[in-house]
């Protein structure tokens, strides 16, 4: 008897984790143009970064959260600073980014490997889990879905009443124009990388201490994030948050299926690359119609 | 393993990674194709060798079967992102590939999931693994050699200067009447078909197959060849192939004698990212340019050309 309950709180969990490791990845990706493959390793360097704060030097989680926030931001600033910027600026396509996010990517995640060691690790803090009706609740859970509500709501009011908000959305419809208006584009893009790693290091954090972390933490969710990314509209956050919680939903729901097929949940993966196709093929636009440009 | 063998052993592996290497110059050097699930076509051919043989396929068939069904993958993946932008096509066929390392992995029925199974090879073992691998060598450069011709002879022909004009102008080239997708879809076919047949080889080479043989990390190790050699380049692509395999056989053996407080698995990788960005930064045409097209309108043009030069002079 399947607890559908707990399948559909189970969606809001993973829906939350999802929503917020991708926002980075899709406001990066409409600014300049590229999928940057590394956003998995901002994930996972949150993920290490949170654990030496909230495990080895014990200052708990709320700290752990912003410690990893600002270090992964600016190594993602750094990352678009020191290597995307100069190259697009010297006219790299955009195979040639790609391209340069992998490398960047194998370069972040085996400098973690070699400097944590590739044997996973647990966060023990995390508070028991208790039982309210029919679901079975974790503390790190309701602080997983407190983050993705205040991140929905911080980054509405971010984009639509700041000027910098105003600037991003500007900027990713369409450049030149915000150039000429004045805008100063390159500086957009800049606080665009460094809160998108921010983000996804505190994903990291999220997914570190459910599963475990290891210098694989995030490649183990770069598809789930992709698929986010191109189900909500390149660069479209609302469509992210609709993307999120759809594929949240799809992931929970098709375990379910596949353990009453009797068939391996690891392939839970497979379904966010089964709607990643199918958005592909149907509407490669994604959900970004159904919502204002942002 | 004397240095003799071991050199021999470096040499296969040049040759399988050489065709892997070709096919993906032809995806991408000439076609413009961002294959980032290289992988995942050589995984085909490994397991559809490894599967094939076991049921007493002769070997010939279990190579041209599996670049078949690599060819077909190569098809059905591609064709929904081919209309679009180049990072869907990227993204679609790198999640392709994770996705075919996890099907292998966890269906055991397939050939042994997690702990893989093992693959006869072509050449029976007779005791002396010299001859074993001087075997091999013919045939994987047989093959490397049908496959460099190919895509040589592809490259120069009308068909190679379209996928080049579809490269550098999709529009202007579909203005002229050249069907972009279905030229894509061609290039990826026959790419996929060769990684897929390398795979085979590789397969039956090692005599076993295991899922953590087709990491991500192999389709980087090609896309190190074809960028530090010289995209659109052949030779350039042969090229990548033995300085990237060299190098990373020369860090194997650094292993032993040098001690870094740093694990060299991860050095090697961090090493090999630097040097792409590096290659991107500074020489992003590679170490050889672009092979010019030779066709036998450019050199009757040519001798026409200098013909008149001799008349007026």
């Amino acid at each position: 008897m399947t607890n559908w309950a707990q399948v559909f709180f189970n969606s809001t969990i993973t829906g939350s984790l999802y929503l917020i490791g991708a926002v980075g990845l899709t406001l990066t990706y409409g600014l300049s143009n590229f999928p940057n493959f590394a956003h998995a390793e901002f994930v996972t360097l949150g993920a290490f970064v949170g654990y030496v704060v909230a495990e080895q030097l014990g200052l708990g989680l709320p700290l752990a959260l912003v410690v990893a926030f600002v270090v992964s931001g600016l190594v993602g600033f750094l990352c678009y600073r020191g290597i995307f910027q100069p190259l697009a600026k010297g006219g790299a396509s955009i195979i040639h980014l790609m391209v340069a996010s992998i490398a960047l990517s194998f370069i972040l995640r085996h400098s973690i490997g070699a400097g944590w060691s590739w044997k996973p690790r647990y966060f023990s803090s995390i508070g028991a889990a208790f039982d309210v009706g029919p679901l079975r609740i974790t503390p790190l859970w309701l602080w997983l879905i407190f983050a993705a509500l205040a991140l929905s709501l911080a980054m509405h009011f971010f984009l639509m009443n700041t000027k910098m908000g105003k600037a991003i959305r500007a900027s990713s419809s369409n450049p030149e124009l915000a150039l000429a208006s004045g805008i100063n584009v390159d500086r957009v893009i800049w606080i665009t990388w460094f809160i998108g790693a921010g983000l996804a290091a505190v994903a990291g954090i999220f997914r570190g201490a459910d599963t475990q972390i290891w210098p694989m933490t995030g490649w183990d969710i770069i598809l789930p994030m992709f698929a986010v990314a191109i189900l909500g509209g390149i660069g479209n956050f609302y469509g992210a948050i609709a993307a999120a919680f759809i594929i949240g939903l799809a992931e929970n729901i098709g375990v379910v299926g596949l353990i009453a097929m009797g068939a391996s949940t690891t392939y839970r993966i497979g379904i966010a690359f089964l709607i990643l196709i199918i958005t592909l093929i149907v509407k490669p636009q994604g959900l970004a119609m159904l919502f204002r440009r942002a | 393993m004397g240095p003799l063998l071991y050199s021999l052993d470096l040499v296969v592996y040049i040759g399988i990674f050489g065709i892997v290497s070709i096919s993906l110059n032809l995806e991408f050097g000439f076609a413009g194709l961002a294959n980032f699930g290289k992988v995942a076509f050589f995984l085909i051919g490994a397991y559809a060798y490894a599967v094939l043989s076991q049921i007493g396929v002769p070997f010939y068939l279990c190579l041209i079967i599996g670049g078949l069904i690599s060819a077909i993958f190569g098809l059905i993946i591609s064709l929904p992102a081919l209309r679009l932008r180049m990072d869907y096509l990227a993204i679609a066929v790198l999640a392709f590939g994770e996705i075919l390392r996890l099907v292998v992995k966890s269906e055991d029925w397939i050939a042994g999931g997690d702990w893989g199974i093992l693959v006869s090879p072509i050449f029976p073992w007779m005791g002396s693994s010299l001859i074993y691998r001087l075997e091999n060598i013919g045939l994987v450069f047989l093959c490397l050699s049908i496959c460099f011709l190919v895509v040589q002879l592809l490259a120069n022909s009308p068909y190679g200067r379209a996928i080049r004009a579809i490269r550098e102008d999709e529009m202007a080239a579909e203005a002229l009447g050249k069907d972009r997708a279905k030229f894509k879809a061609q290039a990826l076919m026959i790419g996929s078909a060769m990684a897929g047949i390398a795979g085979g080889l590789y397969a039956q080479y090692l005599r076993y197959v295991l899922p953590e043989m087709f990491m991500p990390m192999v389709t980087f190790t090609v896309w190190i060849m074809v960028l530090l050699g010289g995209p659109a380049n052949n030779w350039g692509a042969l090229l990548g192939a033995f300085l990237v395999e060299t190098i990373s056989r020369g860090a194997n053996i650094a292993k032993d004698y040098i001690n870094l407080p740093i694990d060299l698995n991860d050095l090697q990788y961090i090493m090999f990212g630097a040097l792409i960005i590096v290659i991107l930064f500074y020489r992003p045409q590679g170490l050889l340019r672009e092979s010019q097209i030779n066709t036998k309108g450019l050199l009757v043009a040519h001798n026409a050309r200098s013909t008149i030069k001799d008349k007026g002079s």
